[in-house]
């Protein structure tokens, strides 16, 4: 028997549980890695590469056929490498600077995942809405397994897997991430390459946003990346808190979100990321550190306007 | 989506109407895009190009209720939309400059938050009606355009056009060197704003042609090309407007040929072929410019080498009249007799050299000897300075001279003399020529 | 004192004459002699961008002594500490760290950097920047344990910053931000002090008792090596000086170095031409002002 149908009372109980964990497990690995892009002030890189790895991942979906692959983790990773390479290119050897540079990469890469995306969507089950939309709803649509008397679509376990991969991942190479994000020079003299650990970030930014780019759509990973360190960054001063808050912020903003797409009919994507932004305000009004009416109400001096 | 060749309103063709539009898309993004290139400002463009989208749907709403209450004509109101949109690209950047006030989160994290939140709320209002028309302006519609489509892009376009071309002096300082601008006396925040209005609706032309996430290609590359064509900024301009139109008109005709899909991708594809014939082709600052370039030099330097050495090899043997041997030249600068003689051609076609005595010696010609005394008195006075000036190690002298002395001038010359009190002899005693000396020789 | 006539030897020699240093022989930590090198470099060149920055740096640094560098800004002082440190990299030339290459001696060396290259609103605390200072020589995945937190509190107690222990780090002022760097450094109890302007934007009271310190470490048998601005100050801190702008201009005890002809040489512009020449080497293309030299 399926439990979760048989709790159905306003919303299909069952949708909530299987759209919140996928969009709670992604939403959790993206807002690990996200707290370091922000605090390294990557937050445009990560924007850049959760469109750069459109391609690779559209022409892994070609050869196997389906969402539910590891291949397609590669296909990302291999577009986000050529991403990261193209920007060195085009910056490094000429007057071009880096902001224009990542424009100039991000775009082409993009253009020609959707020019795919175009040109095969009719001999392939892929629709080009799922590109800018998210797909979470699709899940219904996926083979079944079951744990513990409750079903689960399939792809829920690649969700899960990346999800907690990338927050073992983080945990593990805390430290490492840490130095070298606070301070270069020492993290150098340590051993812990800039240019090393770099590469590993991005990587793992390419990693989480597989799973991203299924649950919200392209244009919206970005705010799975750096909206739960964002809001965390306004509530707490110390890096191990931030993380923590920012995968509070994850399962918040996802359940949060679903509920809200499944009782309003708007797109779950969007109600995800509108969700976090809620989240947003709400710590901008009333953090512990950097809350604006906290700050009113105790008249603590704002910050330097800059 | 139709074909390429949906007729509009106005009984102009399709494909008239896509190149008209891209007429207007050029004058737009090309002319803005200089300005967010120049101040590195490509990801706030991006920023505005999601934010707007909220408002690009509401003015759809809007327009539509409008047209139901009598008050306009049309469903899909230009103006409307058009205002509606600069709305929310305005309200997008004064949240940025809030948050920047009230919090410690850096202008990367500020831009990527609204983007993202105010897309995701563009998309959450979509779903509830889904007004037709607005899929253009995710994609981007350059084959599908219509009048009103058209409308819009022109009128947007001409207001950006007029306006940059008569504030380009201002916003050029502004954008260059706020403080001077503020000495200036110009009023910094209202051409900010201005600036902000202007980028606003560029945006919105250029999502309607190529879709919010490629409004970057129309607005970064063409003008990243043309920096790297030309060094004045007039120029600059002019070429970033061509350079979008032609990536613009490109795309839309190859697009109609491939497929039925949106052109955007095609067209943004375009502007990068443009960008990569340039970073490779460019006139000074291409890779193939400064292969060129290099080649040349080096090609320079190795002849300017060669005579250095026979003249040390003249000078070792006290300049005599007959020349240098080629055997001693071969040993002097280490080669095998194929070797020497390639050099040795060189030499003779620059008018360098002269051969005696059936080719087996060597005479430098008027225009030889100054070269080499020129070279040679360049590299025996920057190793004095080396030596004397900058405390340079012996052993390290000889390498730098070897390549410092082709590079310098007249004029580094004459000061370097000066500073070293116009000595006769360089640090291991040897005399320092007199270009300007005719060719010495010793009778032998 | 040219550099020239200072090969490994014939140092200690010159350091024992002069008064300004005291003899260094018996004060320094149990069996370490001071005829031993602390830093070494040769040829030492750096290119930023193909521009150069710093070339043909020859020095060799004996351990045991505090020295400041000084010269002009722009100079290349602080390139010299991080192409040591190997944070930047040179295009030629070598550098040994207690005649070793600077990987294998990297656990030795303790970098204190610019403050202005820190971002003060990074969620970290005093004690979490103190702690850090642990990490080189417990490696990148081991639990931190009472041993490094002990270490962290006695450095934080010698600079005097205990007692902010638990404040976020933008919180703080100049002085005392100085201090909780010094404490990060002190907590890697390192062989070597690789110090950038430590003395930049400092109070008075501050910078006194850095000197202090520094002495201290000095006498434990430690080498202190201080990117410094003033030239008046330096003359009082330092044992010896390293005279730098963008060559090596002098090297050798303070007393010996700091002459008027000397400091012209460093400041009065007279390496102008040289800094032309390097410049339009590298626009021109020929890169590589140096070639590669290997011990």
């Amino acid at each position: 028997m399926d439990l979760l149908a048989a709790t159905d009372i306003i919303i299909p109980t069952k949708l909530l549980v299987w759209f919140g964990l996928a969009c709670f497990f992604t939403a959790l690995g993206c807002s690990q890695v996200g707290t370091f892009l922000v605090m390294r002030k990557m937050s445009l890189v990560g924007d850049a590469i959760s469109h750069s790895v459109l391609p690779g991942i559209v022409l892994a979906f070609l050869v196997v056929g389906t969402l539910d692959s590891p291949w397609l983790l590669i296909g990302a990773g291999l577009s986000g490498v050529l991403a990261t390479l193209l920007i060195e290119l085009i910056h490094y050897r000429s007057r071009i600077k880096q902001d224009a540079a990542i424009g100039i990469s991000f775009t082409s890469l993009f253009a020609i995942g959707v020019l795919l995306i175009g040109i095969y969507a009719k001999s392939v089950d892929l629709d080009p809405d799922c590109v800018i939309f998210g797909q979470v709803e699709y899940l219904q649509g996926y083979p079944r397994v079951e744990w513990w008397g409750v079903e689960f679509p399939r792809p829920l376990v690649s969700f899960a897997v990346v999800g907690v991969s990338a927050t073992v991942v983080v945990a593990v190479l805390y430290r490492i991430l840490l130095v070298s994000s606070f301070d270069p020079s020492l993290a150098a003299s340590y051993g812990y390459f800039p240019a090393v650990v770099q590469l590993v970030l991005m990587g793992l930014t390419s990693f989480v946003v597989v799973s991203a780019f299924q649950a919200v759509g392209a244009i919206l990973v970005i705010a799975l990346l750096i909206l739960p360190g964002a809001t965390a960054y306004l509530c707490a001063n110390r890096l191990p808190m931030i993380l923590l808050l920012a995968g509070v912020h994850a399962l918040l903003s996802s359940v949060g979100g679903v509920w809200l797409a499944l009782s309003l009919g708007i797109n779950t994507g969007a109600a995800v990321v509108l969700a976090g932004g809620g989240l947003f305000t709400l710590a901008w009004l009333f953090g512990p550190v950097d809350g604006v009416v906290l700050r009113v109400w105790l008249r603590r001096p704002g910050r330097d306007c800059s | 989506m139709s074909g390429i060749l949906a007729a509009g309103s106005t009984g102009l063709s399709g494909l008239t109407l896509a190149l008209i539009a891209s007429l207007a898309l050029g004058v737009a993004s090309g002319l803005l895009g200089t300005f967010v290139v120049l101040r590195r400002e490509s990801l706030f463009g991006d920023m505005l190009s999601h934010a707007v989208f909220p408002g690009v749907v509401a003015g759809f709403f809007l327009s539509g209720w409008l047209a139901r209450e009598g008050w306009v004509e049309n469903a899909k109101n230009p103006l409307v939309i058009l205002f509606c949109a600069l709305v929310a690209g305005v309200l997008g950047a004064v949240v940025v400059t809030v948050l920047g006030r009230t919090t410690r989160l850096k202008q990367d994290a500020r831009l990527g938050i609204v983007l993202s939140v105010f897309f995701a709320g563009g998309i959450a209002l979509f779903g509830f009606g889904q007004p037709a028309g607005v899929q253009g302006f995710l994609y981007g519609q350059t084959a599908a355009i219509d009048a009103t489509d058209l409308r819009l892009m022109l009128g947007a376009a001409a207001i950006v056009g007029v306006a940059v071309l008569l504030f380009r002096r201002p916003l050029l300082v502004v954008s260059f060197d706020e403080g001077y601008a503020h000495n200036l006396g110009y009023p910094v925040t209202w051409l900010t704003l201005m600036f902000s209005v202007l980028l606003t609706m560029s945006v919105v032309v250029a999502m309607q042609a190529v879709g919010v996430v490629l409004v970057s290609a129309m607005l970064i590359t063409p003008a990243a090309t043309a920096h790297l064509m030309t060094d004045r900024f007039p120029r600059m301009m002019a070429l970033s407007v061509l350079f979008t139109i032609l990536a613009s008109v490109g795309g839309t005709l190859l697009s109609g040929s491939v497929s039925d899909f949106a052109a955007g991708p095609v067209i943004a594809l375009c502007a990068t072929a443009l960008f990569v014939a340039a970073y490779v082709f460019a006139p000074r600052y291409g890779l193939a410019a400064r292969f060129w370039h290099d080649r040349g030099q080096r090609q320079r330097i190795q002849r300017e080498n060669v005579l250095k050495d026979i003249y040390r090899v003249l000078e070792r043997e006290g300049f005599p009249a007959e020349g240098a041997t080629v055997g001693t030249f071969e040993a002097e600068r280490r080669l095998d007799r194929e070797g020497a003689e390639r050099e040795l051609k060189m030499l003779e076609d620059a008018g360098a050299l002269i051969r005696r005595n059936g080719g087996e010696r060597l005479v430098l010609s008027e225009e030889g000897w100054r070269q080499a005394a020129r070279v040679v008195r360049n590299h025996r006075l920057w190793e004095l300075y080396l030596t004397n000036e900058a405390a340079y190690q012996a052993d390290h002298v000889h390498d730098d001279a070897e390549i410092v002395e082709h590079l310098l001038g007249e004029e580094a010359i004459q000061r370097l003399e000066a500073e070293l009190g116009f000595p006769k002899t360089d640090p291991h005693g040897s005399p320092i020529p007199q270009p300007s000396a005719p060719p010495i020789h010793t009778t032998s | 004192m040219d550099v020239k006539d200072m090969t490994e030897g014939e140092l200690p020699r010159a350091a024992a004459e002069t008064d300004c240093c005291e003899p260094q022989q018996g004060r320094t930590a149990a069996g370490r002699s001071s005829h031993r090198v602390a830093l070494e470099t040769h040829d030492l060149t750096v290119t930023y961008r193909k521009r150069p920055v710093l070339y043909g740096i020859d020095v060799a640094i004996p351990e045991g002594n505090l020295i400041g560098i000084v010269g002009p800004n722009g100079a290349g002082k602080s390139t010299l500490i991080k192409a040591v440190m190997g944070v930047v990299r040179s295009t030629g030339g070598w550098v040994k760290v207690f005649g070793k290459p600077v990987k294998e001696s990297l656990k030795r060396i303790g970098y204190v950097p610019q403050r202005e290259s820190i971002d003060w609103e990074f969620p970290v605390t005093v004690m979490d920047v103190a702690l850090m200072g642990t990490y080189g020589k417990l490696g990148p995945f081991r639990w931190v344990g009472e041993e490094q937190r002990r270490r962290a509190r006695e450095a934080l107690e010698r600079v005097g910053m205990l007692p902010y222990a638990k404040r976020q780090i933008g919180n703080l002022s100049g002085g005392q931000q100085q201090r909780v760097f010094l404490a990060r450094a002190l907590a890697q109890d390192s062989d070597l002090y690789l110090m950038d302007e430590p003395f930049a934007g400092v109070d008075a009271a501050t910078e006194s008792a850095i000197v202090e310190l520094l002495k201290d470490l000095r006498s434990q048998g430690k080498t202190v090596i201080v990117v410094h601005h003033d030239l008046q100050s330096a003359r009082e801190y330092f044992d010896m000086l390293l005279l730098l702008n963008m060559r090596l201009v002098a090297f050798g005890p303070t007393a010996e170095v700091f002459t008027t002809e000397l400091l012209q040489k460093t400041y009065g512009g007279r390496l102008t031409i040289l800094s032309e020449m390097a410049e339009k080497a590298a626009r021109e293309g020929t890169g590589k002002l140096h070639p590669k030299n290997e011990p």
